[in-house]
């Protein structure tokens, strides 16, 4: 059976064999680690002895708190990835078995992160080079070996880059004389002019 | 303590080493261990000891000893992203979709990524290829050769 949440697939097997874990914890305590485990794919950090506090009722051993965390994880940013709205979220989970009351809990968390959520997994999506600024410079020759009478103006252009692949900061440098650097603003204008276009 | 040198006790040290991993490796059966050792002229009790501390052991030498074989990178994870070139400085109004593709490998504790990019049909024949290498583990020939390593 195919489910939204899981982008149109089949659910998969281990997700489906903890939700009788989470059936366990009480729906309050479940829509509180809910929170907590959005904290953690948001970029915060998550407070793991109020998690194990929490469940200690459910009198859940180690493995099967991880195995919450896993699956509310997997469910949340797995229905953030595929855009799933909050009620068709909470039927597909209440069809895997989750009682309605949990499925409630869960899914008014989900609904107030989900486009937080949604920012940060667009954010950490796979970049692979960034502009981090631009340096630049305009000097003006005067005279050079070749020339005596040269007057022209320089323009020096330092682009600092966040290398995507190796992940560390690189800087490209270079010198173009004013009609190249004409040309590449031009060029470069006309490219914004597209992706407004786009907007 | 013993009452020996130093050179005197690391010599001894590697000795034994030598001789347990050289064992294990070759996985001889008891016999051949005390066969081995009685060239070595020890008493009866000193053999016994070592043959008790070579069959007590050889197994967990054994495992650590395959974990030193060179490894190939190993698969760690996989991130991607689907992209439409719209428009280039010398072509506009164009639709050419693009996978980009970060894979990141694991080899001795190294992590490294590697970025490839394909287009959509490229990417269909990989997965195909993929899958019929899969399958493979589904025909005759595989089977009777996991079935004879079992």
């Amino acid at each position: 059976q195919r489910f939204r949440f899981c982008g149109d697939l089949d659910c998969p097997d281990w997700v489906l064999a903890e939700i009788s874990t989470l059936a366990k914890i009480s729906s309050v305590k479940l829509k509180l680690i809910c929170a907590q485990v959005l904290r953690d794919l948001l970029g915060e950090t998550m407070e793991y002895e109020k998690i194990l506090k929490l469940t200690s009722d459910a009198k859940l051993e180690l493995g099967d708190v991880k195995a919450t965390i896993a699956v509310l994880g997997f469910i949340l940013s797995s229905a953030a990835k595929h855009n799933v709205d909050s009620e068709s979220l909470s039927s597909e989970l209440q069809q895997l078995g989750l009682p309605k009351e949990h499925a409630g809990g869960l899914c008014r968390s989900y609904e107030e992160k989900q486009s937080s959520l949604q920012d940060r997994l667009r954010a950490c999506s796979l970049r692979l080079s960034r502009l981090g600024s631009v340096g630049w410079r305009v000097d003006y020759t005067l005279s050079s070996s070749e020339l005596r009478e040269v007057n022209e103006p320089l323009v020096h252009l330092n682009f600092h880059l966040r290398d995507g692949e190796r992940d560390k900061p690189v800087a490209i440098p270079m010198v173009l004389s004013a009609d190249k650097f004409r040309v590449l603003l031009a060029e470069l204008k006309q490219a914004q002019a597209m992706m407004n276009t786009l907007l | 303590k013993l009452n020996v040198g130093v050179d005197t006790v690391q010599h001894g040290v590697e000795g034994l080493t030598y001789l347990l991993t050289e064992s294990s490796k070759l996985m001889i059966s008891e016999i051949d261990f005390q066969d081995s050792i009685h060239v070595l002229g020890f008493s009866d009790e000193l053999n016994k000891l070592l043959l008790q501390l070579y069959m007590d052991n050889r197994k967990e030498i054994r495992s650590i000893l395959g974990e030193l074989t060179p490894k190939l990178p190993s698969y760690h994870s996989l991130e991607w992203r689907l992209d439409v070139q719209l428009a280039s400085r010398s072509l506009r109004q164009q639709i050419k979709p693009a996978v980009t593709i970060k894979l990141h490998l694991n080899q001795n504790e190294d992590q490294t990524a590697q970025v490839l990019q394909t287009d959509p049909s490229t990417l269909l024949h990989l997965i195909q290829q993929l899958e019929q290498a899969l399958g493979e583990m589904k025909t005759n020939h595989c089977r009777r050769i996991v079935r004879n390593m079992k």
